[in-house]
């Protein structure tokens, strides 16, 4: 059975559609690349499955059971967890206890657990030397790894990554994709991620979802879908758009 | 029949009262994301300025409107160049401008209190007491001409918003005062005249209502209460919003008299704001401005 | 192991905090305090309660409130009235206006939906509204002309030692609030909402919690305090000068530090008795202006100050 699956899943701000009947299905140790161009409804898709956001009609299913309109720390406790795009540390607190802060809500443990639970990800995302360190003098990679290992540390089975590659160097990049396998392969977690970066959704990702508008246009292995003929026009369109305006 | 038209009268008239004093609190929100916690104690201090004006010159609180507005624009400027614009970076909305905008107010209250004592004064004039007959009741010619300058001034600032070049820019600044930099307009220009703007209408405001009621150096915390409940119910910087929510809350508070002990219906205000939390918390027009 | 984390109570800090409880609980047997300096200290330790317990509120969680006077006033009347009711002992009296004011406070559930000012604002209307519901509810209240207490011989002299047991207890929790599990959470709603909200942090449950406890503890000291006078009265008890009283005392010494609310309560208390013998008709202007230089130019207060001379000293260079 699916671990996450979304059923006509839909959001309306005004007259727009943001997101338009979207079916996604997110088998158990999966990695399911979403990819679109800008405005169509991604972060937006992510809002509405981990409780930032109420969906205005369709379900989300966790297990077979709906969560829908939960708010998203009932959703955390329930194992699903994000990430966002734009990087927020709690700036007041140390490295190590932006991580605690996660920890905390893994299973209702106490306080001991909650700091091995956040050591424990802090050296699994590499981040364990940097411990004491406030979260603003971390590079972007650095607080990148920072936004996994606080989403790591709820113990989540389902992670929503948003566009935690962009942004970053080649080779930082590499070593965000190398994680994010590691993340899939040794914790078990199953993994949506918004990417931009075609070359590592197209290696990481297990399956593709494309967006468009709202729309689901495309769903598929990676090599479909680059084959999809709407695939490429909603990108060339893009890329029109971007050309006259 | 007769006492229901009277107090929805009243309601009416009263509404274009706090549609200016939520406007200005709106407006100041809207484009600096500062809650100007001095708000009351402007209202309070335009309330003096049209007293003193009133007493010691003799002028009519409807030709000082201009002296009025222009002394709370430059006092609303003095208050963002020596105060808020000291604000440490990012602390904007935080508690930072609460307390120190609540510093301010202490000061303005004292300063009062220390010039006029803490009496309560109001401004009668020799037609004060005149009524106009409409809808088979009378109607308070002051109350009339409240209404008229409430309605007026939002509506003319909405215009200058929408229509003249500083107001484009004002809008501009509102929605994101980074990409403003870059293309070249004073941020911190359209700031200083958003902040005067502001707490001209304050002033203005508490002129408006020393013609009608009673007021003290303490006076303030519920005009505080009331704009911000205006701003809650009818959004920001949407003057149509404003001036319905300024009409619900008016009407509310008219009519509690009917079925509460009046001297509750000050809470009144506070009763609603609790009421939209628990109903609409986005708001009545949906806009949020919950956190 | 402690990387990163916030230490656990070192022996040091534990050892200070008996000598001094200690010390100020002998105090008034080695040394000659006149009834004045006894009393005004008992009043320094009541405002130094309510003044932690609302910056676990306005520092810890970053949710400013003006209305805390509700929950002193609740606290007050509840004590007074059972007082009055029969031969109860005044600490049980307390405890319950503490509880009722807690309950209160769970009251206010729909404005801590807000944030920030919005909240700010709405504790000015709660405050107000408390007011003006217990000053006509004369039953309760007295009203205007207030409750008189049973004179208990001694009892102001007693607050003294209850009113140090209660700071103690209340400094102590400070402490540990800021060092735990709960405090981590608070910082991180303090800071950003939503994304502690993505990590499994509900906002609401913890700011119901602590608006609660703070509700309580300033209750008790409303209690006291109404013990401490033998004579209450709405407007004074509700009054919104009071719940200014506690924003001030905590700006002063430090908003969101563990202890400055403490040092704040302090100088605010000898402050006050100063100028109100001195300068009685410019106090409020004169706090006005210190709110804003200390926002302006020190926003920790006096601990901002303390950590600016302590960094000059020679031997703390050295240390660093």
């Amino acid at each position: 059975m699916a671990i996450l699956e979304t059923r006509a899943l839909s959001k309306q701000f005004g007259g727009l559609r943001a997101v338009d009947r979207v079916d996604l299905v997110l088998e158990p140790g999966q990695i399911l690349g979403v990819i679109g161009p800008n405005g169509a409804g991604k972060t937006t898709l992510f809002s509405l499955i981990a409780g930032s956001q109420a969906p205005s009609s369709g379900e989300v299913l966790l297990d077979g059971r709906r969560v829908d309109g939960k708010p998203a720390y009932k959703l955390v406790r329930a194992g699903v967890v994000r990430t966002h795009q734009i990087v927020r540390p709690f700036p007041n607190l140390s490295v190590a206890e932006n991580v605690a802060v996660g920890a905390m809500h893994a299973a209702g443990r106490a306080h001991g657990p909650v700091r091995d639970r956040a050591v424990e990800v802090l050296e699994f995302v590499g981040l364990a030397e940097r411990a004491r360190a406030m979260p603003g003098t971390l590079t972007l990679a650095g607080r990148k790894r920072l936004e996994l290992a606080r989403a790591l540390a709820t113990a989540p089975r389902v992670l929503l990554l948003d566009e935690v590659i962009a942004g970053l160097n080649p080779s930082e990049a590499q070593a965000l994709a190398a994680l994010i396998r590691r993340i899939r392969d040794e914790r078990g977690v199953s993994i949506i991620m918004i990417e931009h970066v075609m070359p590592a959704v197209m290696s990481l990702s297990d399956r593709v979802l494309v967006l468009d508008q709202g729309r689901m246009i495309a769903e598929g292995s990676p090599e479909e879908v680059v084959r999809n003929q709407a695939v490429v026009d909603a990108y060339l369109g893009e890329s029109h758009r971007k050309a006259s305006a | 029949m007769e006492r229901f038209i009277d107090l929805a009268v009243s309601a009416v008239l009263l509404a274009g009262l706090y549609a200016t004093m939520a406007y200005g609190l709106g407006m100041i929100y809207g484009v600096l994301r500062v809650v100007n916690l001095a708000h009351g104690g402007v209202i309070m201090a335009g309330a003096y300025m049209g007293w003193v004006l009133h007493g010691r010159l003799g002028l009519d609180p409807y030709l000082s409107i201009p002296l009025v507005v222009g002394a709370s624009y430059l006092l609303g400027v003095g208050m963002y160049k020596v105060l808020v614009r000291h604000l440490p970076r990012g602390a904007a909305g935080g508690p930072a401008s609460l307390l120190l905008l609540f510093g301010f107010w202490l000061v303005l209250r004292n300063a009062a209190y220390l010039l006029f004592t803490g009496n309560d004064q109001s401004i009668t004039t020799t037609w004060s007491t005149r009524s106009v007959a409409l809808l088979g009741t009378h109607i308070s010619a002051t109350r009339l001409a409240v209404l008229g300058v409430g309605v007026l001034v939002p509506l003319g600032l909405h215009a200058l918003l929408r229509h003249t070049h500083l107001g484009r820019a004002i809008r501009a600044v509102a929605q994101n005062p980074d990409s403003c930099t870059l293309v070249g307009v004073d941020v911190e220009r359209i700031y200083t005249i958003t902040f005067g703007l502001g707490t001209a209408l304050a002033g203005l405001a508490g002129l408006l209502s020393a013609t009608i009621f009673a007021f003290n150096p303490g006076s303030g915390s519920g005009e505080l209460l009331k704009s911000f409940v205006v701003v809650v119910l009818g959004g920001l910087g949407s003057v149509l919003g404003t001036g319905i929510a300024a009409l619900i809350l008016a009407v509310v508070e008219v009519f509690a008299i009917l079925v509460m002990p009046s001297y509750l219906t000050a809470a009144v205000g506070f009763i609603m704001l609790v009421l939209v939390l628990v109903i609409r918390p986005g708001g009545l027009f949906g806009h949020r401005v919950l956190g | 192991m402690s990387r990163g984390f916030r230490p656990p109570a070192p022996p040091r800090l534990l050892l200070g905090y008996g000598i001094v409880v200690a010390g100020l609980a002998a105090l008034p047997w080695f040394t000659e305090l006149t009834v004045y300096s006894h009393n005004l200290m008992t009043l320094a330790f009541l405002s130094i309660a309510g003044a932690l317990a609302w910056n676990w509120m306005g520092g810890f969680l970053g949710q400013v409130s003006f209305g805390h006077a509700a929950m002193f006033g609740v606290g007050g009347f509840v004590a007074a009235r059972i007082l009055l009711a029969g031969p109860v002992p005044a600490p049980l009296a307390w405890l319950a206006g503490g509880l009722a004011a807690g309950v209160f406070a769970l009251g206010a559930h729909p404005t801590l939906r807000l944030r920030g000012p919005y909240f700010s604002i709405a504790t000015i209307g709660m405050g107000e509204a408390t007011r003006l519901l217990f000053t006509y509810w004369e039953d309760f209240t007295g009203g205007s002309s207030g409750l008189s207490l049973p004179i208990q011989t001694d009892m102001k002299h007693h607050l003294y030692w209850w009113g140090l047991g209660l700071v103690a207890l209340v400094a102590a929790a400070s402490w540990l609030i800021r060092h735990s599990a709960l405090g981590l959470q608070l910082l991180a709603i303090k800071a950003d909402v939503d994304a502690a909200a993505d990590l499994g942090v509900s906002a609401t449950f913890y700011q119901d919690l602590v608006f609660a406890l703070s509700g309580a503890v300033v209750g008790v000291t409303g209690g006291m305090w109404a013990s401490y006078f033998s004579f209450i009265e709405p407007n004074d008890m509700f009054g919104f000068d009071r719940s200014i009283a506690f924003v001030l005392m905590a700006v002063i010494g430090g908003v969101g530090t563990v202890l400055g609310p403490l040092l704040g309560a302090v100088v605010f208390v000898l402050l006050r008795q100063y100028l109100l013998a001195s300068y009685p008709q410019l106090y409020l202007g004169l706090y006005g202006l210190l709110l804003i230089f200390i926002i302006l130019f020190e926003p920790l207060g006096l601990t901002g100050l303390w950590l600016r001379l302590w960094r000059r000293l020679p031997w703390a260079r050295a240390e660093a």
